[in-house]
């Protein structure tokens, strides 16, 4: 429980900071708001009353504390382009890309782990190079291509889906989900790859260890000691890596959704960077950014909850 | 210390060394001027006269890979070299001297690490406009993290290794300890982190220029030709599937040697 709260503490300052860090970064580099939207050729008596009006005339730190508490109350600001609450337009979006990365976790980790075990059985053949080659294929071909090739073969040839028309999540769910699935298991490929990789040579170093060998040499067989106790073993290192994964998707979900035509968040990111619409990029900055660490910190007490040792020692 | 080439570095050697070869000659000579139009050569096939087709201006597709795969190397060099240098730099200091800074720096580098690479240089980018030198700022800035970790934790372990104690005894100055005597022995985590960083660079780089945030024209990389690609799928297949097999074909390659490398050190170890 100590541990618990700790992690979450460390949770809070780390997500104070990347907020200040955001705010302050854009603070310094976006220039005045108000010329922005007004433009140049506004008048300084326009620019002055919409100053005021922004709350732009206020201190740093007091616009910084009101804006760090508009992450709880909704209020996040006026989009520079769309002229409607920031909070409406991420909202909708956020749903989309959840459930894309829910969908391509859950591959991630259906696929990967059973497919480590048994990859492990090849070490050492002759198979193992042909094996390693087509891991680091899988991690070469970049998603957006992938994505080229699946949305042409499933959405142009197949008509399995329709590409750049997404079914609203709520009324058509299913159908809103069935398109999400090929855009996961294009953005899930590279990081099966990566996790097999990483199970694996988890797995191989476990194999060596005293305990494996004591349990061989008491006649368990070899498959039997690999799923009774190594597996266990090594499911630490595996939580933790889905951690990072869950993490990285949201990195992936940007040119994935762009590829598919998915209305998510990493479009809308790519939108608003191009048109410099910055409170939609600070606040989405943010959001990616507590899902991240967010994301990081259920692995750690998930794994703290699947072995003791960690509750001991407290830190891990 | 015995080295042996494997099966993993030569295949990899081999590929990259190609592609590395292809487009160096691709920056001093292309079979056709790459941006050249030809309205009588519209959506060729490749073949003889263009080894890959024409896309949909008539333009030699070849001759645009060589040049755009010439963009996206040297970017990705750029990218990897800024990063290699300065995080090696700080994670020689944070790792050999410790203390407060090592701690605070730490976990400055935790909070961004948090960060998927890619967001990290959106943000970047979002802040500093897109562009070419641009996109190696971005990318270079963040990569410098995981630079920092890995070489840290080398420098870090060999702090109390009983040759650097003796050099140490015998009045080896700190900069020559770190750099004589640490920095060698750091090559083999360095070395596989150098072809990591290089491909996550080569993708990066690429989502970016495809999202129509990271090279703008003229210039033009692999990234950004795939996204002109894909608007044309359906008549010239072949743009995007040379495009994004040779961006596949680098970032193969490059795989390749660290996996080689990783598996040469496990054997001498």
């Amino acid at each position: 429980m100590k541990y618990a709260l700790k992690r979450i503490l460390t949770l809070l300052l780390t997500m104070l900071l990347v907020s200040f860090l955001t705010f302050a970064a854009f603070e310094l580099i976006s220039g005045d708001p108000a010329q922005t939207i007004l433009g140049t050729e506004a008048t300084p008596e326009l620019l002055a009353a919409l100053r005021e009006e922004m709350g732009l005339n206020r201190p740093f730190l007091t616009r910084y504390i009101s804006w760090l508490a508009g992450f709880f109350s909704g209020n996040l600001g006026i989009s520079y382009r769309y002229r409607i609450p920031v909070w409406e337009l991420i909202a909708p979006k956020l749903e989309v890309t959840f459930w894309m990365c829910v969908v391509s976790f859950v591959l991630i980790t259906v696929i990967s782990i059973p497919l480590a075990v048994w990859s492990y059985r090849f070490v050492g053949g002759p198979l193992d190079f042909v094996r390693t080659a087509f891991n680091q294929l899988c991690m070469a071909v970049p998603t957006f291509f992938v994505g080229i090739l699946m949305s042409w073969l499933f959405g142009i040839v197949l008509r399995l889906f329709v590409p750049g028309d997404f079914p609203d999540l709520h009324t058509d769910f299913g159908a809103a989900l069935g398109h999400l699935f090929f855009a996961a298991v294009c953005l899930s490929i590279p990081r099966i790859a990566m996790t097999v990789r990483m199970m694996r040579s988890t797995v191989i170093g476990e194999m060596q260890k005293a305990y494996v060998r004591t349990a061989i040499s008491r006649g368990n067989d070899r498959r039997a000691v690999l799923e009774r106790h190594v597996l266990k073993n090594s499911l630490t290192s595996a939580v933790t890596f889905l951690g990072q994964t869950m993490a990285e998707l949201v990195g992936g979900s940007v040119v994935v959704e762009q590829v598919f035509g998915i209305p998510g968040l990493g479009r809308l990111l790519v939108a608003s960077i191009s048109t410099r619409d910055y409170p939609v990029v600070e606040a989405l900055v943010v959001i990616l950014a507590f899902w991240v660490v967010l994301a990081g910190t259920v692995a750690d007490l998930v794994n703290q909850q699947i072995d003791p040792r960690l509750r001991l020692g407290g830190d891990a | 210390m015995k080295k042996k080439l494997n099966a993993y570095l030569l295949a990899g050697l081999i590929i990259t060394g190609a592609l590395l070869l292809l487009t160096l000659i691709g920056a001093f000579h292309t079979p056709h001027d790459p941006n050249a139009m030809d309205s009588l050569a519209k959506f060729q096939r490749p073949g003889a006269g263009h080894v890959f087709g024409t896309d949909n201006f008539g333009r030699d597709i070849f001759s645009r890979v060589l040049k755009g795969s010439g963009t996206t190397l040297a970017i990705a060099l750029a990218t990897v070299a800024i990063g290699a240098v300065f995080g090696t730099l700080v994670g020689a200091l944070t790792g050999y001297f410790g203390g407060i800074v090592d701690d605070a720096l730490m976990r400055l580098n935790d909070a961004l690490t948090a960060f998927p690479s890619i967001l990290l240089a959106l943000l970047v980018i979002s802040l500093v406009g897109p562009g070419k030198y641009n996109v190696v700022l971005a990318l270079g800035l963040v990569f410098i993290p995981s630079f920092a970790r890995v070489t840290r934790t080398a420098f870090a372990s060999l702090r109390d290794v009983n040759y650097i104690t003796s050099a140490r005894l015998m009045g080896a100055s700190n900069l020559r300890i770190l750099a004589v005597h640490m920095l060698p022995n750091t090559m083999r985590v360095l070395l596989p982190a150098i072809t990591i960083g290089f491909n996550n660079a080569v993708l990066a780089e690429a989502s970016m220029s495809f999202l129509g945030i990271g090279v703008t024209p003229p210039d033009a990389s692999l990234g950004y030709m795939l996204s002109e690609a894909q608007s044309m799928f359906a008549r010239a297949p072949w743009y995007a599937l040379c495009t994004g097999g040779v961006i596949a074909l680098l970032v193969f390659g490059a795989g390749l040697i660290g996996e080689g490398l990783q598996k040469m050190d496990r054997e001498v170890a």
